[in-house]
């Protein structure tokens, strides 16, 4: 016992002394929420600008393009007399797409013919396209949803829209109903900020410690250092603290402060917070064994962040990710802990319904706690052996 | 000769220790890999959705049937109610639900407007926007269906029917990229971006190592004590060698992976090297502005992460708030980026990428406002944790 108090107070000094460490624990947790929220304030595209080339000229087309254009997600920037004119402006960045409507747009409806226009999207960003595509189709509908029922000169009102629509439609987004883009990417960023922090914070510890050991020691040599259990515990006793005041930050504060969605009940979430932060702390501390130097944590962990993020199903579907790297993805408690804290946060689940991904959690942090001790054990032996003659 | 001295230093240096060797070659080849294995197919296919038929009737069952057949959407489920298929949604197993209600032939054939409802969930926004895309689409063609049959009755005749069902078509192009490929869209940027991370982070450590073991007096003097040579002499081989991993990505991309290169080949090499560079550039700036290794590295950390997002190749720029826009400048990778969209993607005439050229040399060169400053820091020779 005083052994493990002895480990935490030392360990906890050297968290406040190492201003490197505390820019990990608190400034990065502190910020990266913060900055990422702001960058995705929008949420979605608003007001793409794009050219039209009307080649028809008649009522029906700048209806057309006036409907278009007053779709929230466009802004007709630009009417071209030519193709090659909206191509410039498409080159320069000036508008993202552009929609040519044929000269016989206009006697082709009338005709009784198919009428065809043509949208050319830019694909740098994918988001454009979608916004592009889905209100020209929006629009293309309704024009041509007016001349089905125009063209039918029999009937009451009621049964002409019946007959231009015979199946109704409905379409539901749950959960993200706007399709942000920071509801939908936040959750993930505020789980991973957690893990990645204390890698880097941890490894940076470890490192610093291992550099001005003369053994290349993690562990000073002293007779409090025996037990590689009593390190594993009085080191995570020392980090608790920090994560359980940064863990509140991300799971309350941010969501409180940028109205980010919150379906599921807080206690839940804490709940399951347990074993993904001790999980975290076990992963960081054996990953630490990596770090021989100070600087070892950003240039072995920062590219880790994207890679996981593709592998926690969030940016990219679990079901396309190859079997080999969802495995892959198994070892990283961040897979499971953005799963769990997307269901319960935004799905709305309740505790029981996330047991799977929370016995994952528990088995992983029991598995790198092991880990954890067994590297300690041969440090510990290494450092004794060093000193008998 | 003092140059190529400082040359055969830094490189006996390099292959001195393992770390250099990932940084250089393993950790961004690794990655390239990894991208390259996650998107091989370009566009998820078999998103698993829930199909709940209250109806059960042929016209169901080829509803169905023709929503399984899409290459994106995999009907995986059709439990007895909504209720289960909401739960199984929450439980993250499938992306959509398709409900098709009671007596829908019976209404779709009496002219009562039936009602197919589908609900998608964006809390995972690619799935959710792809199956979105299927679903709507097979509701398009359930009103087609019906709207056939009734038309048929009425004696309207085939070429007509087209132009009835569907009085505007709306022909998408989506230019240079008709696949819509997300391996496309997202290995052009994120392969690229890890690059340049490792670019960053191999200046600021090879400079921290020769503070930290006193050696920057002797590499200082190699250079007869010009900083500009010193410098140059330290990073040309890091050029070379991230040069040489920038051309394998290259490589990987245009070659084995077939994305389009509407430009050939030298408007991106010169965009790769660029970027090399301006990495590079950027990385010794932060050095002589802070003069202290940990903060730079921690800087050029940040500046890679914030990479990922700022380029705008997710979300566009200018869709960000104001503030960000004119951060996004900052940020070499932004220029890359742009760099790629009208290069390798759109292949336009390079005379409207020069500004994006320019960006990227003038971030290469920008260390030359901080020189005295590095001078000094590398005099001091002084190692701060």
């Amino acid at each position: 016992m005083g052994n493990i108090y002895y480990i935490f107070r030392r360990e906890f000094r050297a968290i406040t002394a190492d201003s490197a460490v505390l820019i990990f624990f608190i400034g990065l947790t502190l910020a990266y929420p913060v900055l990422y929220t702001y960058i995705y304030s929008e949420e979605t595209v608003f007001e793409v600008p794009v050219a039209v080339v009307d080649h028809c000229g008649s009522s029906g087309s700048r209806e057309l393009v006036r409907a278009w254009d007053a779709s929230p997600s466009i802004d007709v920037a630009a009417r071209c007399t030519d193709a090659e004119e909206a191509r410039r402006l498409l080159y320069r960045k000036k508008v993202y797409g552009l929609l040519e409507i044929p000269a016989d747009f206009a006697s082709d409806l009338a005709g009784g013919e198919q009428a065809h226009i043509s949208l050319y999207c830019d694909m740098g960003a994918l988001l454009n396209y979608k916004a592009l595509l889905q209100s020209a189709s929006l629009v293309a509908a309704g024009v041509g949803k007016k001349v089905q029922v125009a063209g039918l000169p029999y009937a009451s009102t009621k049964q002409e829209e019946v007959t231009a629509t015979p199946v109704q439609m409905e379409e539901v987004k749950l959960f993200n109903p706007q399709s942000g883009y920071a509801t939908f990417i936040i959750p993930a960023i505020l789980i991973l900020v957690l893990q990645q922090s204390l890698l880097l914070g941890v490894g940076t510890l470890a490192g610093t410690a291992r550099e001005r050991s003369r053994r290349k020691s993690s562990l000073p040599s002293n007779g409090h250092y025996r037990s590689a259990f009593q390190v594993v515990l009085g080191k995570t006793l020392a980090y608790l603290p920090f994560y359980l005041v940064m863990g509140l930050w991300v799971i309350v504060v941010i969501p409180g402060i940028f109205n980010l969605t919150q379906t599921g009940s807080r206690w839940d979430l804490f709940l399951f917070l347990v074993p993904f932060l001790t999980g975290c702390i076990f992963f960081a501390l054996t990953l630490s064994f990596l770090c021989k130097e100070r600087e070892m944590p950003f240039l072995l962990f920062v590219f880790t962040s994207v890679p996981l993020m593709f592998m926690s199903g969030i940016s990219w579907p679990s079901t396309a990710i190859p079997p080999f790297w969802k495995a892959f993805a198994y070892f990283f408690p961040s897979t499971h802990g953005i799963e769990g804290y997307v269901r319960i946060n935004t799905l709305g689940s309740s505790f029981g319904e996330v047991r799977e991904p929370f016995l994952r959690l528990c088995l992983l942090a029991a598995f790198y706690f092991l880990l954890a001790v067994l590297l300690y054990r041969k440090e510990i032996r290494k450092a004794r052996l060093s000193l008998e003659p | 000769m003092a140059f190529k001295a400082i040359i055969q230093r830094e490189l006996k240096r390099m292959v001195s220790r393992r770390i250099y060797l990932f940084l250089t070659v393993v950790a961004p080849v690794a990655s390239f890999l990894f991208f390259a294995a996650m998107f091989r197919t370009g566009v998820p296919t078999n998103l698993p959705v829930a199909v709940v038929d209250r109806d059960h009737t042929s016209i169901s069952r080829s509803l169905i049937r023709s929503l399984d057949a899409f290459e994106e959407t995999d009907v995986a489920m059709e439990p007895g109610s909504f209720a289960e298929a909401r739960e199984a949604m929450q439980r993250g197993e499938i992306y959509g639900i398709f409900y098709i209600p009671p007596e829908f032939r019976r209404s779709a054939s009496s002219e009562k407007e039936p009602l197919l409802s589908f609900y998608t969930n964006d809390s995972y926004i690619l799935p959710g926007s792809l199956i979105y895309k299927d679903m709507k689409l097979q509701s398009a063609l359930a009103n087609g269906v019906v709207q056939r049959t009734r038309m048929t009755a009425r004696g309207v005749t085939e070429p007509q029917l087209s132009a009835r069902l569907n009085p505007v078509a709306l022909d998408t192009h989506p230019l240079n990229n008709p696949w819509l490929s997300y391996a496309v869209y997202l290995s052009n940027i994120l392969m690229p971006a890890v690059l340049s991370m490792f670019v960053m982070f191999l200046v600021v450590f090879s400079v921290t190592e020769e503070l930290k073991r006193g050696s920057a007096t002797e590499w200082m003097e190699l250079s007869g004590g010009s900083i500009g040579k010193a410098l140059a002499g330290k990073l040309l081989p890091q050029t070379v060698l991230m040069g040489i991993t920038g051309t394998f990505c290259l490589a990987l991309m245009y070659r084995f992976l077939h994305f389009p290169l509407n430009s050939g080949f030298f408007p991106m090499f010169t965009a790769m090297l660029l970027l090399i560079v301006a990495s590079q550039g950027f990385a010794l700036l932060v050095l002589g502005i802070f003069k202290n290794t940990r903060i730079a590295l921690s800087a050029c950390a940040l500046w890679a992460v914030l990479s990922f997002s700022i380029s705008g190749f997710t979300f566009p720029v200018r869709s960000m708030p104001e503030a960000m826009q004119w951060f996004a400048h900052l940020f070499p990778m932004r220029y890359y980026f742009l760099l790629y969209v009208d290069q390798a993607l759109n292949g336009i005439p390079v005379a409207y990428s020069i500004s994006s050229y320019l960006a990227l040399l003038l971030f290469a060169g920008s260390p030359l406002a901080v020189l005295p400053r590095i001078r000094s820091l590398l005099r001091a020779n002084k190692y701060t944790p």
